[in-house]
C-alpha cells in the first residue's frame, strides 16, 4: 500500500499549493494520512479524523454499541445461509429445522450462532442503553446544535426493533416452545381494552397461529424489521457524528488547559482580515489537541474491529458449545406445561399472573396491566426522558454524577425488578405457573411410551 | 516533516488484537472438529473394516460413505438409519451385533424399505444422524425407537420385542389378526372376549357409557393423571396401570377390574395406544381392510339379543353389567347379579320390594341410575314390568328344571 502510494505521489507532477494525492493507509505517517484514510474509505468514512482518548476508554462505553452492532452484522451473516436452508410452511418448516440442526454441513453452527447473537443481542443492547442512561449521554452537553435526546429515541426504537427481530425469529422453528411462546405472546396483545382481539388478528393474520402467522412473522423477520433496524442504525451513527460524538467528549475537562498553540507553517493565519501572518500566538482549548485525542485510523478502526471479531469468536464458540432447542413439533392441541414467552418477555408474563386476581366474585386480568399498561408505561417514560432530565450539561458523559442520583437509582431500581422477575420467569416457575425454589425439583415430564 | 499525533495504544492493543484473532481461528477449528465430530463415520470405517475382512477390499469399496438416506416422499420420511446400520441390506450379518446386522427379509417383501422407510415401523427419528437422538431417546422427541430394550426396561412379557407391533396396528388397526403381531392379536381377542364396546366405541362401534377410544391413542402424555401412578410416567405405563386395576389410577370410574394379566395388560395398552390417525395415502392400505365390521355369528348374536325378549335391557345399557340369562341377555363384563331372579334377589338382598328399590335406590345402584343410565319413572315402570316377566320365565324354567329332575 505505501509503496503504491508512492509511485502515484512519484508520477505526480509536484506544483506550489498541490499536494501530491496519496492513498489512504492503515499505518499513516501523518495526522494529514490518517485523515485521508477516514474520508477517501467507504467502510471507515463514518469516523471523525480524530477521537478522544477519553471516548476510547473501555471503561466509559464498555463498547457495548460497537458489540451490538457486531452482533446484528453477525445475525444478518448467518440468517443470509439460513434463509437457503428454511422453508416458511407449517408442513416443512420444523423439518427443515431437524435437517439444518442433524445433515446441513455447518448447519446446526449456523444456527447457533444465528439464536445466540440473538439472544446476546438483546442482552448488549438493554446493556447499551442502560449505560447511555447511567452516564447521561442522551444530554446535549457543550457542543452546538446537539441533538442527542432524538438519538435516544432512536435507540429506544432500536432496541423495541431488536425484540421484535428476536420474537419474529421464535416461531420460525414451528415447535411447541415457538408455537405456545408465540401464542403467550400474542395473547397479552389481545388483551387491550377493546381493539386487543384486533391487534392480535393483525399480528398473526387470522385468529389462530397458522400459516398466515408464519408468514407474517418470517416476512417481518428477513425483510421489514432488519431493514427499518439498519436504517435506524445509520441513522443513529449519523447522529452521533453530527453530536460530536461519544457524550464523554463534551466534558470540560477532557480538553487540556489552554495552551499555546504552535502556528504550523503551511497554514495562513489571519485575524479578522486584519492582520495576516503565519506565526498567531493562540491560545485555545482544543479538544484535537495531541495529548487529548489520537487519530482513528489506526486507533479507533483497531479497537473497533478488536470488538467486532471478538463478538464472533465469542458467540462462535457458544455455538459449538452450546446446543439451540428444537421441541415437538407444533401443536396446537397440547399446551406444554409451563408454556412461557420468550425470556425478555418473562417479566411481563411474571407481572400478568402476579396482578392476575380471582376471588369468588370478580376476576381481574393482568394481561391488560402486566403486558400494555406496564411495559408502555416504561417505554414511553424512557423515549420522554432527555426532556425531562434537569440535570446540567456538565455532567453529560459522567457515570454515576451526583446530580443525576436519584433518577439513576429510581432507573437502576426498575431495572433490579426487571431482572429479577425475568430470573423468576425463567427459573423459578414450573408446571401451572408454580413457585420451585431452585433446590426444589419440577415434576417430571410425562412420554408416550 | 507534518504533525504526527503520537498515540499509546498500539502497544496493548495489538496484542489484544492478535489474542482475538487467535480465538478466531480457535472457535473456527471448533466448530469444524463439532460438525465433523459424529458416531456415525466410526460405524460407517469399522464397517468398511468388517467388509473388508469378510469379503475382501473389492467389496469394502462398494459400501457407499457419507450421509445415507430412505427419501420417502409419500410419507414426508427421510430415514437415515442406514447411515450407521449399513449391514441391513448385506447378507451375511444374520446374526451380527447392531449396527451391523442384517434386516430379515420376510417384513420386507410387502413393506419395501423404499416405500416405507424404517420408522414408520420401529420408530425414532429418522432425521436424526447421532446414535441418542435417531433412537429417539431424547428430550422432546416422543416416538421412541420400540425396541427391545424398551420393552426391557417396561418389563414385558413373553415377547420383549413387541412394542413395534404398536406401529404394525396403525395400518392394520381393522385386521382381525395380523400376522406377526401376536401381542396385537391377543389384545384384540380380549376386546371380543370381554366385550369392550358394550360401554366403549370402537373403530367407530360401540356404547356410550365410556370414553370413545377410536383415537384414544393421540391422547398428549401430558393429557393424563398420574398422580396415583407409581412409576414411570407415561402413557403406556399408564394403560398398562389402569387396565390392571381402573379404580386405582381413575377414582370415580365404573369400568370394572377384569383381572387381566401383566401381559394382557400390556397388550391391551399396546392396541390402544396404536388407535390413532396416521396420514398414509391410501395405495399404502391396500392390503389391510379398511373397516371393523362384525362376522357374521358376532352380528348374528347381537341382533338376537337385541330384538329378542330381553332386548329392552341391552337398548337401555343394563346388559353391560347384568345378564338376565333367561331371556338370554348374556352380559359382557358380568359384574352385576343376574337380573332373571330380581324381584326376589333384590328382596333378599336389600328387605325392599324391587318397585321400591327401583325409585329410590342405593349404593352402586344409586350412582348407575343417576348418572349412566337415568330413566323416567315411565321407564322404571318398564324394568319393572320386564323384571317380573323374566322372575316368572326364572321360576317356570326353575319349576322344569326340578320337574325334570325329579322322576
Amino acid at each position: 500500500m505505501r509503496s503504491l502510494s508512492k509511485l502515484l505521489a512519484s508520477d505526480t507532477p509536484s506544483a506550489p499549493g498541490v499536494r501530491p494525492t496519496a492513498l489512504w493507509s492503515l499505518r499513516p505517517k501523518s495526522d494529514r494520512e490518517a485523515g485521508d484514510a477516514v474520508t477517501s474509505n467507504f467502510l471507515l468514512h463514518w469516523f471523525p479524523a480524530k477521537v478522544t482518548r477519553a471516548s476510547m476508554a473501555w471503561n466509559y462505553s464498555f463498547w457495548l454499541g460497537t458489540a451490538s452492532a457486531a452482533l446484528f452484522l453477525l445475525t444478518i451473516l448467518s440468517g443470509l445461509p439460513l434463509l437457503l436452508l428454511y422453508v416458511p410452511s407449517v408442513e416443512r418448516a420444523y423439518q427443515s429445522v431437524k435437517d439444518i440442526e442433524y445433515v446441513i454441513t455447518f448447519g446446526r453452527w449456523l444456527r447457533g450462532v444465528h439464536r445466540i447473537a440473538a439472544h446476546l443481542m438483546v442482552v448488549v443492547v438493554a446493556l447499551h442503553l442502560v449505560r447511555v442512561f447511567l452516564t447521561g449521554a442522551y444530554k446535549n452537553g457543550i457542543g452546538r446544535n446537539q441533538q442527542r435526546q432524538w438519538n435516544w429515541v432512536i435507540g429506544v426504537a432500536m432496541l423495541l426493533l431488536t425484540l421484535l427481530l428476536s420474537f419474529t425469529g421464535y416461531l420460525l422453528p414451528w415447535d411447541q416452545l415457538a408455537f405456545w411462546a408465540v401464542t403467550v405472546g400474542t395473547n397479552i396483545a389481545s388483551s387491550i381494552p377493546a381493539i386487543g382481539p384486533s391487534v392480535r388478528e393483525l399480528l398473526i393474520g387470522g385468529r389462530a397461529i397458522e400459516q398466515a402467522t408464519l408468514i407474517r412473522f418470517y416476512v417481518l423477520h428477513i425483510v421489514f424489521l432488519p431493514g427499518a433496524l439498519g436504517v435506524l442504525f445509520a441513522y443513529h451513527m449519523w447522529r452521533v457524528r453530527k453530536d460530536g460524538g461519544l457524550a464523554r467528549a463534551d466534558r470540560a475537562e477532557v480538553a487540556p488547559v489552554a495552551r499555546v498553540v504552535a502556528p504550523s507553517p503551511t497554514k495562513t493565519y489571519t485575524l479578522l482580515g486584519v492582520a495576516r501572518g503565519t506565526s498567531p500566538a493562540v491560545t485555545a482549548r482544543s479538544l484535537e489537541a495531541p495529548e487529548a485525542s489520537v487519530n482513528a485510523v489506526p486507533d479507533l478502526a483497531r479497537r473497533a474491529l478488536i470488538v467486532t471479531l471478538a463478538t464472533i469468536a465469542v458467540v462462535s464458540l457458544l455455538a459449538v458449545v452450546i446446543r439451540s432447542p428444537l421441541e415437538e413439533p407444533a401443536n396446537a392441541l397440547v399446551t406444554p406445561n409451563p408454556a412461557k414467552a420468550p425470556w425478555y418477555f418473562l417479566w411481563l408474563q411474571e407481572i400478568v399472573t402476579d396482578t392476575t386476581i380471582h376471588t369468588r366474585w370478580f376476576t381481574i386480568s393482568g394481561a391488560f396491566l402486566g403486558g400494555v399498561v406496564l411495559p408502555g408505561l416504561i417505554v414511553a417514560c424512557l423515549t420522554v426522558w432527555p426532556w425531562f432530565d434537569r440535570s446540567a450539561a456538565a455532567v453529560t458523559g459522567e457515570w454515576f454524577a451526583r446530580s443525576r442520583r436519584t433518577q439513576n437509582l429510581v432507573f437502576l431500581l426498575v431495572l433490579l425488578a426487571i431482572v429479577v422477575l425475568t430470573y423468576i420467569g425463567m427459573e423459578l416457575r414450573g408446571p401451572y405457573w408454580q413457585f420451585y425454589w431452585p433446590w426444589q425439583a419440577w415434576p417430571s415430564v410425562p412420554g408416550r411410551i | 516533516m507534518e504533525q504526527r499525533t503520537n498515540s499509546p495504544y498500539p502497544k496493548v492493543d495489538r496484542p489484544t488484537l492478535a489474542i482475538v484473532g487467535v480465538l478466531l481461528i480457535l472457535s473456527c477449528a471448533m466448530f469444524f472438529a463439532s460438525d465433523r465430530a459424529h458416531d456415525w463415520r466410526y460405524y460407517q470405517a469399522s464397517f468398511k473394516q468388517q467388509i473388508a475382512a469378510k469379503f475382501g477390499a473389492d467389496r469394502a469399496r462398494q459400501v457407499p460413505s457419507g450421509i445415507q438416506q430412505f427419501w420417502v416422499a409419500d410419507l414426508r420420511r427421510a430415514d437415515r438409519c442406514v447411515t450407521c446400520h449399513q449391514a441391513t441390506s448385506w447378507k451375511g450379518f444374520e446374526n451380527g451385533e447392531e449396527p451391523y446386522r442384517t434386516h430379515p427379509a420376510e417384513p420386507l417383501k410387502l413393506h419395501p424399505v423404499e416405500k416405507f422407510g424404517c420408522t414408520s415401523c420401529h420408530g425414532g427419528q429418522g432425521w436424526a444422524v447421532d446414535v441418542a437422538d435417531a433412537h429417539g431417546e431424547v428430550a422432546h422427541w416422543e416416538e421412541p425407537l420400540l425396541s427391545r430394550s424398551l420393552g426391557e426396561d417396561y418389563s414385558l412379557q413373553t415377547n420383549r420385542g413387541a412394542l413395534i407391533q404398536m406401529n404394525c396396528n396403525l395400518c392394520h388397526r381393522y385386521d382381525k389378526e395380523t400376522k406377526g403381531a401376536d401381542a396385537i392379536n391377543l389384545a384384540k381377542r380380549l376386546v371380543e372376549e370381554k366385550g369392550c364396546r358394550a360401554c366403549h366405541t370402537i373403530n367407530d362401534r360401540g356404547g356410550h357409557i365410556g370414553p370413545d377410544l377410536t383415537r384414544v391413542g393421540e391422547k398428549a402424555p401430558e393429557q393424563y393423571d398420574y398422580t396415583r401412578l407409581s412409576g414411570q410416567r407415561t402413557a403406556f405405563a399408564w394403560h398398562v396401570a389402569h387396565f390392571k386395576d381402573p379404580r386405582a389410577l381413575s377414582g370415580d370410574t365404573v369400568m370394572p377390574n377384569f383381572n387381566f394379566t401383566t401381559e394382557q395388560a400390556q397388550a391391551l395398552a399396546m392396541l390402544v395406544l396404536s388407535w390413532r390417525r396416521v396420514d398414509i395415502p391410501a395405495s399404502y392400505l391396500a392390503g389391510a381392510p379398511h373397516t371393523d365390521t362384525p362376522s357374521p355369528e358376532q352380528a348374528a348374536a347381537e341382533e338376537r339379543m337385541r330384538t329378542g325378549p330381553g332386548g329392552w335391557f341391552v337398548q337401555t345399557g343394563c346388559f353391560v353389567c347384568h345378564s338376565i340369562s333367561v331371556l338370554g341377555v348374556k352380559s359382557p363384563a358380568q359384574i352385576g347379579p343376574d337380573l332373571s331372579n330380581a324381584v326376589e334377589d333384590v328382596q333378599s338382598r336389600f328387605g325392599r320390594t324391587i318397585d321400591d328399590f327401583l325409585r329410590d335406590p342405593t349404593g352402586t345402584m344409586s350412582v348407575v341410575l343417576s348418572r349412566q343410565i337415568v330413566l323416567t319413572p315411565e321407564q322404571k315402570a318398564v324394568a319393572i314390568e320386564k323384571l317380573r316377566e323374566a322372575f316368572a320365565e326364572y321360576q317356570k324354567q326353575k319349576a322344569q328344571s326340578a320337574k325334570g329332575k325329579r322322576p
